[in-house]
């Protein structure tokens, strides 16, 4: 009898959840916004409150990314409160900041945002040399102003236990501008620090980029030269390793063959799909 | 055995013997084993969330005994009238009281410690090899030990003049305000007297001031916490339980028992 009872439950509830389905609506919202009255609500648990908040900044940020969905407007306020609630949670900054400045869909697309947000950071933890690493990154890509990226990077340079090249960074940025050298490091500085493993597929994804624009540059250059000399142009990667220029059909990062444009200009592979990334991420040099 | 160490053992004997006591160790792993989970659907806070969870268990469970079994203490001997019969013993009322404040807080540290245990436990699972500073979980499990000491103490004072319910209310009305003390203090209004603002710092002053206790977002960062802080604690709990204990035996020593 139980087990009958059971078993019908079993196919009630999936009836049930079939149609609550296709009534459901979204209802993402906060019902309290202020970080400050929050934390006195909190009495001394606001410590496991800001973690309940991460959490759910991080799973409301995944839910998104997953559906594709670029309305990300709740992720700031709840950064907000988990940082307020606990202003040593040096991970919401970190990973938090990354959220909001990558363009949407991956994130919210609001740089100004993560720079609050990782000042912040600075603020409450003056000594944690990578918040400035955070900061540098951010004014690199996304505002392309050299100037305060080298600021910060100096900065932290000075800070107990920052890696050397934080210097060299400062200087090389100052000197050279946005450089593919310099976004090729600092992406693996990413790569190489990051445990989360979306951010970890972001900067890979961003390092191939990097690594085709430069190949597409070359195998450029290459056919401009083969057109010189043979007087026609290379319809495709295959007639430059027919002609002997090329030993073999170079391949990118995922393992497609370039192609030519009709200006003879190299470019990734449609099939690739690299080549469907592309106009997701920032646009490499 | 002194007195005093009679009423606390049987009070501690007692306790054990109570099966909610059990059932709330038993939810406090629970609470453990959850703060594993937890740690699976976030990022990067896997320890953080053990050491917040695991330290919230304890104070939460600690506090809901120390209030719920606090204010029994003499209640219920009166109720179940033993303690006419032990009163008719060479037992003054202060040492009945000073026994049972002592048994309910060694009952209360054994529990705390099977507690902390869990929770070091849980933190060896997601963190091994455990390193040096996370010994400042320790420190903050002993203050949360400081503070039940004092919300056992109050519960007690406020067991010997009223009734249960209003006991705990009054116990978890004071708990509750003492962790707004900083906010008390620093309280500045326009409309505000300046007879009600001195009034308002000296009672900050008066009341227990938990927020002594609160370094949980300090151990969950594995920040040190100073040995002058510990021991300042510990003096101020001390005090604080002298002043109240005195008060609630002051009171039962008057309390008619017919």
């Amino acid at each position: 009898m139980l087990l009958l009872g059971f078993g019908g439950i079993w196919k009630l509830q999936h009836r049930i959840d079939g149609q609550r389905a296709a009534l459901y609506q979204e209802k993402n919202d906060l019902v309290l916004r202020s970080g400050p009255m929050l934390k006195l609500m909190s009495l001394e648990y606001a410590p496991l409150v800001a973690d309940l908040y991460w959490t759910r900044a991080v799973q409301y940020y995944g839910d998104k990314h997953r559906r594709g969905d670029a309305d990300i407007q709740l992720l700031w306020p709840l950064l907000d409160i988990a940082t307020t609630l606990d202003p040593k949670l040096i991970v919401a900054y970190r990973f938090g900041s990354t959220f909001l400045s990558e363009s949407p869909p991956r994130g919210a697309g609001r740089a100004d945002l993560a720079v609050e947000l990782i000042n912040r950071g600075i603020h409450a933890n003056p000594e944690y040399w990578r918040f400035y690493e955070d900061l540098g990154f951010l004014y690199y890509f996304h505002f392309k102003d050299f100037a305060k990226a080298s600021a910060a990077f100096l900065e932290g340079s000075n800070r107990p236990g920052a890696y050397i090249w934080m210097k060299v960074l400062a200087a090389r940025v100052l000197e050279g501008g946005e450089t593919r050298e310099t976004s090729a490091f600092l992406w693996n500085e990413v790569y190489n620090s990051a445990t989360n493993p979306d951010i970890k597929q972001n900067a890979l994804t961003h390092l191939q980029l990097l690594r085709a624009d430069s190949d597409c540059e070359q195998l450029t250059a290459i056919a401009a030269e083969y057109e010189k000399r043979a007087g026609k142009r290379a319809g495709s990667v295959r007639d430059l390793v027919n002609a002997g220029v090329l030993k073999s059909a170079p391949l990118d990062p995922v393992g497609f063959v370039y192609v030519f444009d009709g200006e003879g200009k190299a470019q990734l592979n449609p099939a690739s799909p690299l080549s469907q990334q592309k106009p997701r991420y920032l646009k490499p040099l | 055995m002194s007195r005093v160490g009679v009423v606390a053992w049987n009070t501690f004997r007692e306790a054990v013997r109570d099966r909610v006591l059990y059932n709330l160790v038993f939810f406090a792993l629970l609470m453990m084993a959850a703060a594993i989970l937890v740690g699976q659907i976030s990022i990067g806070i896997e320890q953080i969330v053990i050491v917040t969870l695991g330290l919230s268990a304890i104070s939460v469970i600690g506090s809901l005994i120390a209030v719920f079994i606090g204010v029994g203490l003499v209640s219920k001997e009166m109720d179940k009238r033993t303690l006419y019969a032990l009163l008719a013993k060479p037992v003054r009322r202060w040492e009945f009281l000073l026994g049972k404040f002592g048994g309910l807080l060694l009952t209360l540290a054994v529990n705390t410690a099977a507690m902390a245990a869990g929770l070091f436990a849980a933190l060896a699972y997601v963190k091994h090899p455990l390193v040096r500073s996370d010994a400042v979980v320790l420190v903050a499990v002993y203050f949360v030990l400081l503070k039940l000491a004092l919300v056992v103490a109050l519960a007690l004072l406020f067991s010997c003049y009223t009734t249960p319910l209003l006991a705990i209310l009054f116990t978890a009305g004071l708990y509750v305000s003492g962790m707004f003390v900083t906010e008390m203090r620093g309280f500045h209004s326009e409309a505000m007297s300046p007879a009600l603002q001195t009034f308002l710092r000296w009672l900050s002053y008066l009341l227990p001031n938990f927020e002594n206790f609160d370094v949980m977002g300090r151990a969950a960062h594995g920040e040190a916490i100073p040995g002058s802080l510990v021991l300042a604690n510990t003096a101020y709990a001390a005090v604080y339980c002298v002043i109240l204990l005195t008060a609630a035996a002051a009171i039962f020593s008057k309390r008619n028992l017919k």
